[in-house]
């Protein structure tokens, strides 16, 4: 029992190694590397063309917010992170790594850290390429763009872990985990009232915009007026990781895959 | 000797379908076919042996360990499934290589074990071509490479003969008597009888979810003894034959063929009937041709115990 972490450990490490090269070379990463390079694509012709009086700034942090942290983010956890266990099942190779001597958790962890490691690159990426893109238009503060960065890498950290869970407890993990991500988010921060505080975007927009007045270039816009301080922010995101964390390596643990022959 | 899998009362059923109902079975060490028609519950029956699924009913043990997650039992046994999936990304060598990485190889150990298992399922030659480009019959013995590559004291194995050409089959059942003969156990799954009966004499007949018989075929024999036993006969003159038989008490029923020359005869005593039959065939002098007892025929028995 006191091995138990060391052998998960070991575990988690060879699984993530398996399945690295396998995630980074399939076809839905190349559909990936496509969606990650819109916002860039975008910042650098709206650089370029885009009306005199809007600066850099305001175009890192318009089309970051909307369309890299609001659309690229789920999506890309999404699409990478609900296939994390549910792929292996659905593939009917899950019989392989569970009935070797690693800790069933391990497939969970390998292959979400092998997902979230392409993730990171990928918006990453997609971050620093806005934030070269704006930079032809007027310098970009450097604070916008790590604190963006670290609001974005959360988001991929959480957004993948849920959609892992939803797709180890579901079986149409994807279409409940889409419908999360845009449907429900979206509601949620519609509604007047504390509802907003159950998606994730609250949290990651705190994260980036604390100590701003607005963005649209507008002062005090209503959308930033009830965020919170980053650093709650942060924590609370750290500890809705760690319960799903907890949650889908208990329940790849326990859970029975019932494969067709 | 001691069981390596034993269950008891083991049940598990898919929603309101029955898998195995109530399998009470010991199953020892050496070559044990595990035989059924289509959906007896002989695949239910080895994903419960290996922990891919646990038990809603009863219980199951393998080498003493409860199988679900069990680490150390992991160690010990190998597992070929039925389906007929695999990393499709990767070469023959690589996939097991990284399966025994999985099972707690180094990376030259793993490679070195891949190879060798590869070689032994006679992959020598595909073993660096991509799993996806081979046949169904490579994919299995691929399958079947995973399982033994770790030298494990069990090798469990769904249909492993399923899609396997004559000499890749003939290369199998070599290589199940070879582990065999290093004292390992194999449990493997047929719905095909004398592909079982090839290989072993031991078998478990399991039929919608329920243990029918075990033991060799002989003991199950024995155990549908009321049933009468069905021996084939060719003779220039079958009425002549079939009338005098009949006359034979333990005889119960004979039926002739339609291309004149065939007689199918049931009896209630094939040893008596055996010792008895040359003298009934001299006296009817009807010329016999040929005499095939299908006594000991696992289909035989199969098709008996099923009705």
């Amino acid at each position: 029992m006191t091995m138990y972490p060391l052998e998960l450990l070991r575990g988690t490490w060879l699984i993530y190694r398996m399945h690295l090269g396998t995630v980074v070379g399939s076809r839905r990463t190349l559909a990936a590397l496509v969606l990650a390079a819109a916002p860039v694509v975008i910042t650098a012709l709206a650089s370029n063309f885009g009306p005199d009086e809007v600066t850099g700034e305001m175009f890192f942090v318009n089309i970051g917010l909307i369309l890299a942290m609001g659309f690229s983010v789920p999506l890309l956890s999404v699409s990478l992170g609900v296939g994390v266990v549910a792929s292996e099942a659905e593939g009917r190779t899950i019989t392989y790594p569970f009935t070797r001597p690693i800790p069933r958790a391990s497939l969970f962890l390998g292959r979400w850290l092998a997902s979230l490691t392409l993730l990171v690159f990928l918006i990453g990426g997609c971050v620093l390429g806005m934030a070269m893109a704006a930079d032809l238009r007027s310098p970009v503060p450097e604070g916008d763009v790590s604190r963006f960065l670290v609001a974005c890498l959360m988001g991929v950290t959480v957004y993948s872990l849920g959609s892992a869970v939803i797709g180890t407890l579901f079986k149409r993990g994807l279409v409940i985990a889409l419908g999360y991500a845009f449907a429900v988010e979206v509601l949620l921060s519609i509604v007047p009232g504390s509802g907003r505080k159950l998606t994730l975007q609250h949290y990651l927009r705190s994260i980036f915009l604390e100590g701003r007045d607005g963005f649209f270039g507008i002062d005090d816009n209503i959308a930033t007026r009830f965020l919170m301080p980053a650093d709650d922010a942060m924590l609370r995101l750290c500890l809705v990781a760690g319960v799903l964390v907890v949650i889908g390596t208990v329940t790849v643990s326990r859970k029975q895959f019932v494969l067709s022959s | 000797m001691s069981a390596v899998v034993e269950a008891k009362e083991l049940g598990r059923w898919y929603g309101e379908v029955v898998g195995l109902g109530d399998l009470t079975v010991s199953i020892e060490p050496g070559i044990t076919g595990l035989v059924g028609p289509n959906g007896a519950g002989k695949s239910t029956f080895m994903k419960l042996m290996v922990g891919e699924l646990r038990p809603h009913r009863g219980s199951i043990t393998v080498l003493g360990h409860r199988p679900f997650g069990s680490r150390p039992l992991y160690r010990r046994l190998g597992f070929c499934p039925q389906q007929d999936a695999l990393y499709e990304h990767q070469t023959g060598r690589a996939f097991v290589r990284d399966i025994m990485r999985l099972a707690g190889f180094g990376r030259r150990e793993a490679d070195q074990r891949a190879r060798s298992a590869m070689e032994r399922v006679g992959l020598s030659d595909a073993m660096d071509r991509k799993v996806s480009d081979y046949s169904k019959g490579m994919r299995q013995r691929t399958r079947l490479a995973q399982a033994v590559a770790h030298d494990p004291e069990i090798i469990v194995a769904d249909e492993p003969l399923t899609g396997l050409d004559p000499i890749a089959r003939r290369q199998t059942l070599e290589l199940f008597r070879e582990l065999a003969s290093d004292g390992k156990s194999v449990i493997l799954s047929s719905h095909v009888l004398h592909e079982v009966e090839s290989l072993t004499d031991t078998m478990v007949l399991i039929h919608r979810g329920r243990l029918l018989a075990q033991g060799s075929v002989r003991e199950v024999r024995r155990l549908i003894n009321k049933h009468p036993s069905r021996v084939h006969v060719k003779a220039r003159d079958p009425r002549r034959l079939a009338s005098r038989l009949l006359d034979e008490p333990h005889v119960t029923a004979v039926t002739l063929g339609a291309d004149g020359e065939d007689l199918l005869v049931e009896t209630q005593d094939v040893g008596i009937f055996h010792r008895r039959f040359g003298a009934v065939a001299g006296e009817a002098d009807a010329g016999v041709r040929s005499l095939v007892s299908d006594d000991a025929s696992l289909e035989a028995v199969f098709d008996y115990l099923v009705g």
